[in-house]
């Protein structure tokens, strides 16, 4: 596809112009000027501040009030973005480490799925310990994301909703990602567990087959024996596969929890609310809508009862104090 | 593909090599064509965390120097005017302005001698001129189109703008796909010559620098013709599911507005009908209603199963299963409740019309012969009281595009009846649209009864059969291409431009229609290209046409003409 930049021509008329108009004369103007062209390529407002403090005999005056026809470099005021952009900008980095922690969670789930001679039990431990930290994450995250919710119908507010539905999006999308693996884990680890479940099975049922054929009174015995050992063995199964259900409700809420306040902020993907001309006219409406209430309320308050009142009042108290005063005077 | 992913690949450089939070700020036209390409959600991704229109913008004083301002616009003289007033007082810390056509030097002026602060660190063309709503369907969605009906001395300045309008989209679209091509147009109408030789000025002589690209053997062609050159199409009810939404309902940017229909939940009030994101649509946009109906009663069965799987819950796992799946159940429901919710109402609308009955007629007047048979199935419907206004004054319409010279005095008597039945239709109307597009004005031969071949092959076909009696209709469209494909488009009805000349079969061929385009149209075009011929169809227009708003032109242009010959 075809583009012409026609940056260079403009950057040729835009000097040109320049020398045109009333060249830039005082020192200190070029001065601030020279120190506020190194950061005009995009740097932070420190930068501008220490400008500041560097000529205190200067009084400080905004660097936007600054006479344009002085100015040469962008003087515009860079300034601090307001302060839900850190709020943002924790929730990005949160979900950044979410994601590492997940890359490693995968990781630990390969390898306690791997046949080993070990007890399996640090295994489970560090993948349990993954497994919420990496929650917590998304839960902090989500709490913190409810924080960027704004009243309000101003530009500012349009552009905290829209950050606050790129970060639900991504959250979202992570904290399905993490019960995807979850449920591929447990489903190959109860796999596993059948198999090896099945061999203790077949080691039951041939003590079994081998007890019936003993004595009777040995046989009470033996099978005594047998019916505690399998007991035991149940029974352990049983706590194991208790708490691994446990831990599965307990991160299924958990989550079903934060989808369920995420999914009221995320966009479904083709539908209406996924268009842009959508979202301009809405946003057109409401502030047209929004500038008609104002209208309204400012009249109603204005022709409003108590305003009258008040002034009615504040005009009686000095015609009283007038009152006083004259009878002062003439008594 | 071609000309969304055209677009989508302009927006993509405009927003890839800027980093940080931005706002993307458009003007009324160039949001149509974001629009249909690029969703909500793709911006958020992009860091686009705010868009404005130019108009609305410049009202607010807030200042956000943390954002980084991206415009799109078009390069009229308004936009030039917003633009010098928000650069002289700048609100936010950078500007890269992109405009979707070629800049005058003057305009380029203008914006330089306002940027005194310097805030704009770029200033491109991006030649995203047009809207792309299907992959090889485009429109400019003109506001004025019926212009293209009056002649120059009536309105020059506003057919200017016109002709104006149509080079700079034609200009775009070339532009985009890094073509040159050879022109031709149709001989019988003086507004396509016009736009022709405009076009090819600006190709080989002004801009042919910009224009010059590595030839390929064979270079494209471009077809220029004139809607009044087959009046038919826009006039016929459709039965494809797409065409149909657009001429009962209304399309306008891929977007479908309900909000006339009482009782429907907030959330369906306004539906999206895009090829690219909806599969339901893809599979099913070029398919005829009784078909639709079928898929969509599938659609619904599959739907239910899954919904039924999701109340059965009793296992843990089927839970976690459920809290996985839901993202993907939403889309499901709202996807099928769209559609229901279409061809319901689609078919409530062809119920109260009487659709099968008159639409049958109107396939029968733009097909096959029988002059006799069809004056009496005209009258017949006239008389009918269930038949609204508008049938009727289509189905004259139609009748005396086809019989225009056979039989004037049953033609007088269509017109005396149908004046009698509608207060709102004069007849004056159908006579305008004969004056427009009658047989003395068209090109080509829109009823194969002009020589001999065509009259053997309609012969052929009526003895074959039909499938579907309501869809037998093929545009003049359809015979255009066929003649292109088999290189045979007879250069005295198709002139070239200049002294450029064709050779043998072009590879790659875009037909604009001045006047707008149908649906119906676009959807031989997509069949046509789906066929893998060898050659790849592209088709434009001013605007997408229905019948409502090609009736809407007529008029407005009726209205015009009329004012200005009791000027004169």
């Amino acid at each position: 596809m075809a583009t012409r930049n026609r940056t260079l021509i403009f950057r040729k008329y835009r000097d040109a112009l320049k020398s045109v108009r009333v060249p830039a004369s005082s020192s200190s103007a070029s001065a601030s000027s020279a120190v506020a062209g190194t950061s005009s390529g995009g740097g932070p407002v420190i930068e501008m501040v220490s400008a500041s403090l560097l000529h205190p005999n200067r009084s400080y005056a905004p660097l936007s009030t600054e006479d344009p026809g002085n100015s040469s470099k962008g003087a515009v005021t860079v300034g601090l973005p307001p302060a839900w952009v850190d709020v943002s900008e924790e929730i990005a980095a949160n979900v950044q480490r979410a994601r590492t922690k997940m890359a490693e969670l995968a990781k630990a789930h390969a390898k306690a799925l791997m046949p080993s001679f070990g007890d399996g039990k640090e295994d489970q431990r560090n993948i349990e310990a993954l497994t919420h930290e990496i929650t917590n994450l998304l839960k902090k995250s989500e709490k913190r994301l409810q924080q960027l919710s704004a009243a309000g119908r101003s530009e500012d507010s349009n552009v905290r909703k829209n950050v606050q539905r790129s970060l639900a999006t991504d959250l979202q999308n992570l904290s399905m990602e993490l019960r995807k693996k979850q449920s591929t884990y447990l489903k190959r680890l109860r796999q596993q567990k059948e198999e090896g479940q099945d061999g203790v099975d077949i080691e039951m049922n041939l003590n079994g087959n081998r007890s019936k054929a003993e004595d009777d009174d040995l046989d009470d015995m033996v099978f005594n024996e047998h019916q505690m050992a399998k007991l035991k063995r149940s029974e352990a199964f049983t706590v194991e596969r208790e708490r691994e259900i446990q831990q599965v409700v307990e991160s299924v809420n958990e989550l079903a929890q934060i989808m369920k306040d995420l999914s009221v902020l995320v966009i479904d993907q083709g539908t209406i609310v996924d268009r842009i001309d959508y979202n301009i006219q809405n946003v057109a409406t409401t502030v047209e809508e929004g500038l008609k209430q104002l209208q309204k309320a400012e009249r109603t308050q204005k022709q409003g009862g108590m305003v009258m009142c008040a002034t009615v009042l504040v005009i009686m108290c000095f015609v009283m104090l007038a009152l006083l005063i004259l009878k002062e005077i003439l008594f | 593909m071609v000309l969304v992913s055209a677009v989508r690949d302009y927006v993509n450089r405009m927003l890839q090599d800027i980093s940080g939070m931005k706002v993307l700020i458009l003007d009324s036209q160039t949001v149509s064509i974001v629009s249909v390409v690029y969703s909500q959600s793709e911006l958020l991704q992009k860091e686009v965390f705010l868009v404005e229109l130019i108009d609305s913008i410049s009202k607010s004083k807030e200042s956000m120097s943390h954002l980084k301002a991206v415009y799109f616009l078009r390069p009229t003289s308004e936009n030039i005017q917003h633009m010098r007033r928000q650069l002289s007082n700048p609100r936010f810390g950078e500007y890269h302005l992109f405009f979707s056509n070629m800049l005058k030097d003057t305009q380029i002026h203008l914006l330089a001698d306002s940027d005194e602060q310097e805030v704009v660190q770029q200033l491109q063309e991006f030649y995203a001129d047009f809207i792309a709503v299907d992959p090889y369907h485009f429109t400019l969605n003109m506001p004025s189109n019926h212009h293209y009906m009056l002649p120059a001395v009536v309105d020059p300045s506003s057919l200017q703008h016109f002709c104006d309008r149509a080079v700079d989209g034609i200009g775009a679209l070339f532009l985009a796909l890094k073509r040159r091509p050879i022109i031709r147009y149709s001989r019988t109408s003086d507004i396509a010559k016009r736009i022709a030789q405009e076009t090819a000025k600006l190709m080989y002589q002004q801009e042919s620098g910009l224009f010059d690209f590595r030839r390929m053997e064979m270079s494209p062609l471009l077809l220029i013709v004139d809607r009044r050159d087959d009046p038919v199409t826009p006039l016929l009810n459709q039965w494809t599911y797409q065409a149909m939404v657009h001429e009962l309902i209304g399309i306008q940017d891929n977007k479908v507005d309900l909000r006339s229909i009482s009782n429907l939940p907030k959330d369906q009030q306004e539906v999206v009908l895009s090829s690219e994101q909806d599969a339901f649509f893809q599979a099913n946009m070029y398919e005829n209603f009784g078909d639709i109906g079928m898929n969509i009663k599938r659609m619904v069965d599959d739907f239910q199963q899954v919904a039924k799987s999701n109340q059965n819950i009793q296992t843990i796992e089927d839970m976690a299963k459920f809290v996985d799946n839901y993202p993907e159940y939403r889309k499901m429901h709202g996807n099928v409740s769209k559609h229901v919710t279409l061809v319901t109402e689609m078919s409530k609308i062809v119920e109260e019309r009487k659709l099968m009955l008159v639409s049958e007629t109107e396939q029968e007047l733009a097909c096959n012969g029988g002059q006799v048979a069809a004056f009496e199935a005209v009258t017949n419907l006239l008389n009918n009281e269930s038949i609204s206004d508008v049938d009727r004054l289509r189905l004259v319409m139609l009748y005396a595009l086809r019989y225009e010279k056979e039989s004037p005095v049953q033609l007088m008597q269509l017109f005396n009846k149908l004046a009698s039945r509608s207060a709102k239709y004069k007849p004056g109307l159908v006579q305008f649209l004969l004056k427009q597009a009658g047989v003395d004005k068209r090109t080509s031969d829109l009823y194969g009864n002009r020589d001999l071949l065509n009259i053997a092959r309609n012969m052929a076909r009526g003895l074959k059969g039909v499938e579907n009696v309501y869809t037998q209709h093929q545009p003049l469209l359809f015979q255009t291409m066929e003649s292109i494909t088999k290189g045979r488009l007879r250069d005295v009805d198709y002139p070239c431009v200049g002294n450029h000349f064709q050779q043998g079969r072009p590879q790659e061929v875009v037909v604009f229609i001045v006047g707008g385009t149908t649906y119906e149209e676009s959807r031989f075009v997509a069949l046509q290209n789906a066929s893998n011929s060898g050659i790849r169809f592209i088709l434009g227009g001013s605007a997408v046409l229905n019948s409502k708003r090609f009736l809407k032109d007529l008029e407005e242009a009726q209205r015009i003409a009329r004012t200005s010959s009791s000027v004169v």
